[in-house]
């Protein structure tokens, strides 16, 4: 396993630009019937443009609290979050939608996919979101559900489909406005061995084509062994 | 903004297709409520249409007076002038003679019919509907025979109307030269409108006059009456006064003209009386209404229940929402829109529900009288937009109370349920 061993140059990082993700002295503390829990302590960071970065550590120890930071479903306690040059602390509610939206892809160990809805139509959500029209909608959801290998499970709803589809499913809506960062809380951990490669693959490669970075949460060390980059929280703290 | 709307409204319509059982079930109330409603506009709106048709055809269009002088006018043209003066618009004789003169066509005589002698110009007062032929007119005044014209009852009881007479003591063959319709307003009288003419002269106002009217109206004073009716402006304080002292004021200044002393002789009183059958029926169709909001309310409280229920059920769809990046702006919009979605829905089905009662209603009530032209029975456009509209009302309502509780919920403790 290489832990912070990312050679120069091995990310796609564009010499002289800022990084994608700059994260400073992050904490984060939850309040809980008075008790003052503190889960992240001081998480500094970057990851760059098209990088793969991998968080693991124990179970409790922020990880996902950390990754909800990153996706903006969250606000830090203190510190400073900058997102594609952005300062996404000084954000109001709606441009931290429309950011979240536009820069950023989920996937979820849960994949989150909406019942009763085709693969089709959660592929499309996120365009619906993004003002996409219909037809164009409707074109790119397809393309993308081909290149995840789901041309002949376009119409089936989530039930219909194994763990693995359904992940795939979720790996298709989470490229579909093309966002810079995808964040991934172990996408793979309700997924059996064969299915998790798969997975992997899949997200490393999308990933590789359209220049995202990625950040994936993972107790897998298979899945940090591909990482660019490791880095490991312990007491809510990033080393 | 708009994109956000737009988004909320295409979720909100996917959303409302994901969950067909979900929308059916919160319809019924609204169903039941927006029905109601649109059952009592629709009822309202006949009944006022048809209370119109039937004031118009039977009694005369707003506004008309019936004027009647108790005593011998002695100079019927200079009356007729100052019923002009006093604003009548149109003025037609409206007489009924004292001889009582009786019908046939061949050889029987068709008993019990009432006759009026009239102008021309009732055809503008009143509705007039022709089943065939046509309303008397002024070239008709130069006709050598009498010319008439009588209801479809009487005309069918006469049989062929080229050979009716009438008379008194003596048969007068008379000219018929329409037919009126009969509706659903007809009470199924024998009626013959006469016109007055040098040729009818005698059979209107003929022989019998000294005879006072013991045979006719028993509450006839003694010596003649003459009635007119006329039509005067709705807007003219005559027509707002009930006890006719305003018209009655204006002919009794000039009454020695045409020989009447006493301008207590003089009566005029408002014959059309669509405008108050309407207010009464609005005041109905108020309370009626006032229950059929209640039981629109009911079927809101419904949707409501469903729509709060849903959205704690729906947490963590809604928080799947706003991880792809859909705002709280946006997501309201949603949440709001499946609400009126649904009430919508309701809406069209009460109203397919109501258009198919009215269809089958029509038809039974076609069965045992027919409608007056006209007055056709079906869903007014206020109906239609009553009905739509208080559904999409119902809907907003219902809606905002869930959506505000589905933008509190916080992200990240949706995405964990
Ligand atoms: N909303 C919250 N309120 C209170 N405590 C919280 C909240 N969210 C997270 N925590 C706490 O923060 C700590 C870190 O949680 P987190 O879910 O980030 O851990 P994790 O590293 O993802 O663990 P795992 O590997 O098991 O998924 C836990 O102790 C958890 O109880
Ligand atoms: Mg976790």
């Amino acid at each position: 396993m290489s832990v912070d061993t990312a050679a120069p140059g091995a990310a796609t990082s564009r010499p002289g630009s800022a990084p994608l993700l700059d994260v400073r002295e992050v904490t984060r503390h939850f309040t809980v019937s008075g008790t003052r829990i503190d889960v992240l302590h001081d998480c500094t960071f970057q990851v760059e443009r098209g990088e793969v970065v991998a968080i693991v550590g124990q179970s409790g120890s922020g990880k996902s609290t950390l990754l909800n930071l990153l996706g903006l479903l969250d606000r830090p306690s203190g510190g400073t979050y900058t997102f594609d040059g952005v300062d996404t602390t000084r954000l109001g509610e709606g441009p931290r939608s429309r950011l979240r939206g536009e820069g950023v892809g989920f996937v979820f160990q849960q994949f989150h996919l909406l019942e009763r809805r085709t693969a089709l139509a959660n592929v499309g959500v996120p365009m619906v979101l993004g003002g996409v029209p219909l037809l164009r909608r409707r074109a790119r959801a397809r393309a993308l559900l081909e290149a995840v290998g789901l041309e002949h499970r376009l119409h089936s709803q989530p039930h219909q489909l194994s763990g693995g589809e359904q992940q795939r499913v979720a790996l298709a809506r989470a490229l579909s406005r093309e966002p810079a960062l995808i964040l991934a809380d172990e996408p793979t951990g309700a997924l059996d061995a064969a299915s998790s490669t798969m997975i992997m693959e899949q997200l490393l490669e999308q990933a590789r084509i359209r220049d995202a970075a990625v950040v994936v949460v993972t107790h897998d060390p298979k899945v940090a062994a591909r990482a660019d980059r490791v880095v490991e929280l312990v007491e809510g703290r990033t080393r | 903004m708009l994109r956000s709307l737009t988004a909320g409204i295409v979720l909100a319509f996917a959303g409302s297709r994901a969950n067909v059982a979900r929308t059916i079930l919160s319809c019924a109330g609204i169903v039941v409520g927006v029905g109601a409603l649109i059952m009592v506009v629709t009822a309202s709106d006949f009944g006022q249409r048809f209370a119109t048709a039937y004031s118009e055809a039977n009694a005369g269009r707003p506004a008309t007076l019936q004027v009647s002088v108790f005593g011998q006018i002695t100079d019927r043209a200079a009356f007729e002038e100052d019923l002009v003066r006093a604003g009548g618009q149109d003025v037609s004789v409206y007489h009924t003679p004292s001889g009582a003169p009786q019908i046939r066509s061949g050889g029987s005589v068709v008993p019990d019919v009432q006759f009026l002698g009239v102008d021309p110009s009732l055809g503008d007062i009143r509705r007039m509907n022709m089943a065939e032929g046509r309303w008397l007119t002024e070239a008709d005044t130069g006709s050598l025979a009498p010319v008439m014209v009588v209801n479809q009852p009487l005309a069918d009881a006469l049989g062929d109307l080229t050979q009716v007479q009438v008379g008194t003591d003596q048969w007068l063959d008379v000219r018929v030269v329409g037919v009126l319709e009969s509706s659903a307003l007809d009470l199924g009288w024998y009626s013959a409108y006469l016109l007055r003419s040098p040729a009818s002269e005698d059979l209107l106002f003929g022989s019998s006059s000294d005879t006072g009217g013991e045979e006719g109206d028993p509450f006839a004073m003694p010596g003649s009456q003459t009635t007119y009716q006329v039509r005067i402006d709705p807007q003219d304080p005559a027509a707002q006064d009930p006890w006719g002292e305003v018209f009655t004021g204006r002919l009794a200044s000039a009454s020695w003209r045409w020989g009447i002393e006493d301008p207590e002789s003089i009566s005029a009183y408002r014959a059309d009386y669509a405008e108050e059958v309407d207010r009464i029926i609005d005041y109905m169709s108020w309370g009626l209404m006032g229950i059929a909001v209640i039981t629109l309310a009911t079927g809101l409280l419904g949707v409501l229940n469903v729509g709060l229920v849903t959205v704690r059920e729906r947490r963590r769809e809604l928080a799947t929402y706003r991880a792809l990046g859909a705002s709280r702006s946006t997501l309201f919009v949603a949440v709001v829109m499946e609400a009126v979605v649904v009430s919508l829905v309701a809406g069209v089905i009460a109203l397919a529900g109501c258009w198919a009662a009215v269809v089958a209603g029509g038809m039974v009530l076609e069965r045992f009288v027919p409608l007056p032209d006209g007055v056709p029975l079906n869903i007014p456009a206020s109906g239609v937009l009553v009905g739509l509209g208080s559904a999409a009302l119902v809907g907003l309502l219902a809606g905002i109370i869930p959506a505000t509780r589905a933008l509190r919920a916080s992200v990240v403790a949706g995405l964990r349920e």
